[in-house]
């Protein structure tokens, strides 16, 4: 009974000074997490121009379906991640089983060269590769002069290269990083799984495609679940390389939110809308990654 | 635990209307402050930056306790965080005067009502060239004070299109496809391309348009593009141009000049702020000459128009406005003698036209091969014709070069238009 007691007060004492310890964090997390996401939601029932707004209820959903700008940025981020991540993700898988061959040499130059990129900043690699990528850029004049092509490809003068440049400049700075998830993954698998499948006589792409896939299924999982929200959210590439064109082919969701923010005539209201379609589409695309992919491992 | 949850709420509540209080809180006057500070924001260190350090210089010889604090940003940071200061509704971060471009000073004007100074009355606007007042002008109240012109030249190497026959008459009062003509001929005879050219840059169609005193919209500020003969041919010409092979194609500012710095092009056709970065190659000293910029095909184009340019505003929250404006009366709008010394320092010719008359407008540009150009582009601003922005040029711009792609591939020009323009009222709704 007494040590009951005891324990009660304890348990008591504990949860006062708990909430005394995680209260600065919580009431921050208030004010610039919570606070901010009901605020937009609010706001994306205004519109205007600037602060002269006024309450539009669901007509800012209703303009989405007009708004032919706001479709093509849906389908240039939707060909982006359909495109790219799928692409990415199987590079950084190959690279990472091959850098995992313990009869690779110079294997940690490999990795740490393959990484690099992820640590340059967004906006200075954009800048390089729009040199890179000019119309006499070192690409072209490579090229050309290896006899590859006969003219110069119009890398970020033309709808469709411009794609091309992006969904190349996102691969080079993102794989490495998701390689680096899948090569400690690998770690993690007993090495006489294989030795049992090598026995068995399953070849290097058997054992591939039936061992390490299967086995690094929630890690494939996290890291698609992450490149979609990142492609979804792309900004920093499109803005430095291509400023959205030509002709809107690269627009992306987040550059129009900024355009409608900064550009325009500021419509925040109508931006908040967008932001809040993204969220809606990263929680789908994400729950159905779990659907897919998901059930068995994770 | 609920306790502690309402606790949080009221705090939130607490701090929320805090926010709100001290947006009215800021007191200004119109007196001078012979000690005051004012802050002044702008872009580009080598013209507005420059240009204002000396402005600032003028004006602390009679001011001399008067602070002075020039800020540099670039120009998309400066118009970010005017946007977010202005729509948070704090002025504590807010500068006194804040340069805008012209494109957006209704956009300003109209999105943040009372966030600028009326500076009707207080500054004499019909000393400044019309279209410069207008623009800054809204429910019958000027806002700002004007600044520079962006009358636009044409630019071209006289070596080059002499190799190919043509001379400075030649050149002089042409149509553009006359100059579509001449930029081939170059090109065949020479191997030079004519025009450093970024198809999906709207600059050189504003220049075509306001020569034809059209705009992307009308006088009451509807869109104006799918019946707009002068934007129609506009686009007709920019098709023409980027099917040519005399253009050298490029993707963003530091290209582009570097086209005609290196001597890759042989014409630059765009607003007279453009002549620091030409004279920038020393090495081309006397080898350019300025014509008035094509017209279009249309009645009443004329050869003169108009890009860019930008003008001052004084906020209304500031703590020192009547400094602020005293400081821009004192150098802007009366000073002939500083509008010389910009001149020959740094190109900008401004929109006062008192100062035109100076002697720096009339003297020989050695580098022009003594051609006088200020006292052309001065003769050419008197020509531009003044139109109404409006609120959207830059929704106007991208719903046009949203649809250039389908054009330049051999789409219908009127379609394209139709368009765009469908577009562009959805955007402005």
């Amino acid at each position: 009974m007494n040590k009951n007691q005891k324990a009660k007060s304890l348990e008591k004492a504990y949860e006062k000074h708990s909430w005394g310890f995680i209260g600065i964090a919580v009431i921050m997390v208030l004010i610039f997490n919570v606070y901010p996401i009901i605020n937009s939601l609010v706001l994306s029932t205004m519109s205007g121009k600037g602060v002269v707004m006024h309450f539009n209820g669901l007509g800012n959903i209703r303009r989405l379906f007009d708004d032919t700008v706001f479709q093509t940025a849906l389908k240039n981020t939707f060909t982006f991640f359909i495109i790219q991540v799928p692409i990415m993700i199987f590079l950084a898988l190959i690279i990472a089983a091959f850098l995992n061959e313990s009869t690779l040499k110079f294997r940690s130059w490999f990795r740490t060269a393959i990484f690099l990129p992820c640590v340059t900043s967004l906006v200075a690699y954009s800048v390089l590769f729009k040199s890179m990528f000019s119309f006499d850029g070192i690409i072209n004049t490579t090229l050309l002069n290896l006899h590859i092509i006969q003219q110069p490809i119009p890398w970020l003068l033309d709808p469709f290269w411009a794609k091309v440049t992006i969904i190349l400049a996102i691969t080079w700075r993102w794989t490495g990083y998701n390689m680096i998830f899948y090569l400690a993954a690998l770690q993690n698998i007993d090495s006489s799984i294989y030795e049992a499948a090598r026995i068995d006589g399953a070849s290097k792409s058997k054992q591939f495609m039936k061992i390490t896939i299967p086995m690094l299924k929630p890690v494939i999982l996290f890291t698609t679940i992450m490149s979609t929200i990142g492609t979804l959210q792309l900004f920093d590439e499109v803005v430095n390389l291509t400023g959205g064109g030509p002709s809107d082919s690269t627009l992306t969701l987040s550059q129009y939110i900024y355009n409608l923010s900064f550009k325009f005539t500021p419509n925040f209201g109508y931006a908040a809308t967008i932001s809040y379609v993204i969220v809606f589409i990263v929680a789908i695309l994400a729950w159905l990654q779990f659907k897919v992919g998901g059930e068995r491992n994770a | 635990m609920k306790k502690f949850l309402v606790g949080i709420l009221v705090f939130m509540m607490l701090f929320s209307l805090v926010g709100c209080n001290d947006k009215n809180d800021s007191e200004s006057t119109m007196d001078v402050n012979e000690n005051g500070k004012i802050t002044i924001w702008a872009w580009d260190p080598n013209f507005n930056i420059a240009i204002m350090e000396e402005a600032k210089a003028r004006f602390e010889k009679e001011y001399p306790n008067v602070e002075i604090e020039i800020v540099d940003y670039a120009k998309a940071d400066l118009e970010q965080k005017l946007h977010t200061n202005l729509a948070s509704g704090t002025t504590n971060g807010l500068p006194d005067i804040v340069l805008i471009e012209d494109y957006n000073a209704q956009m300003y004007l109209q999105s943040y009502p009372g966030s600028f100074a009326d500076l009707t009355g207080q500054i004499d606007h019909k000393d400044f060239v019309d279209y410069k007042t207008e623009l800054m002008t809204l429910d019958g109240k000027v806002y700002g004070v004007p600044f520079d012109s962006g009358v636009a030249g044409f630019y071209y190497r006289t070596d080059i299109l002499e190799a190919a026959g043509y001379s400075a008459s030649d050149l002089a009062d042409i149509t553009w496809d006359d100059f579509i003509k001449i930029a081939q001929d170059v090109k065949d005879k020479t191997g030079t391309a004519m025009l450093a050219f970024d198809p999906n840059d709207g600059g050189l169609m504003r220049i075509m348009m306001q020569s034809a005193g059209a705009w992307y919209f009308d006088e009451e500020g509807n869109p104006n593009l799918a019946n707009n003969p002068a934007l129609e041919d506009a686009v007709r010409v920019y098709k023409e141009i980027a099917g040519s092979n005399f253009i050298k194609p490029t993707s963003g500012w530091g290209e582009w000049v570097g086209a005609f710095n290196s001597g890759d092009t042989a014409s630059v056709i765009t607003g007279v702020w453009i002549t620091g970065s030409v004279k920038a190659e020393a090495s081309q000293s006397g080898l350019w000459a300025v014509a008035p910029v094509p017209r279009l095909n249309v009645a009443n184009s004329k050869n003169a128009s108009n890009l860019g340019g930008s003008s001052w505003y004084v906020l209304n929250s500031s703590k020192e406005k009547g400094t602020a404006i005293e400081f821009l009366k004192t150098t802007y709008a009366k000073d002939v003698d500083f509008y010389q010394n910009i001149l020959v320092d740094r190109g900008a010719v401004g929109s006062y036209i008192p100062s035109q008359s100076g002697s720096a407008y009339v003297a020989e540009d050695p580098f022009f091969n003594g051609q006088k150009v200020y006292a052309d582009f001065s003769k050419w601003m008197s020509e531009i014709p003044a139109i109404n922005y409006g609120t959207y040029t830059y929704e106007a711009d991208a719903a046009i070069f949203g649809q250039m792609g389908e054009v330049y591939s051999g789409g219908n020009i009127k379609d394209a238009l139709k368009k765009a323009e469908d577009q562009l009222k959805s955007q402005i709704q």
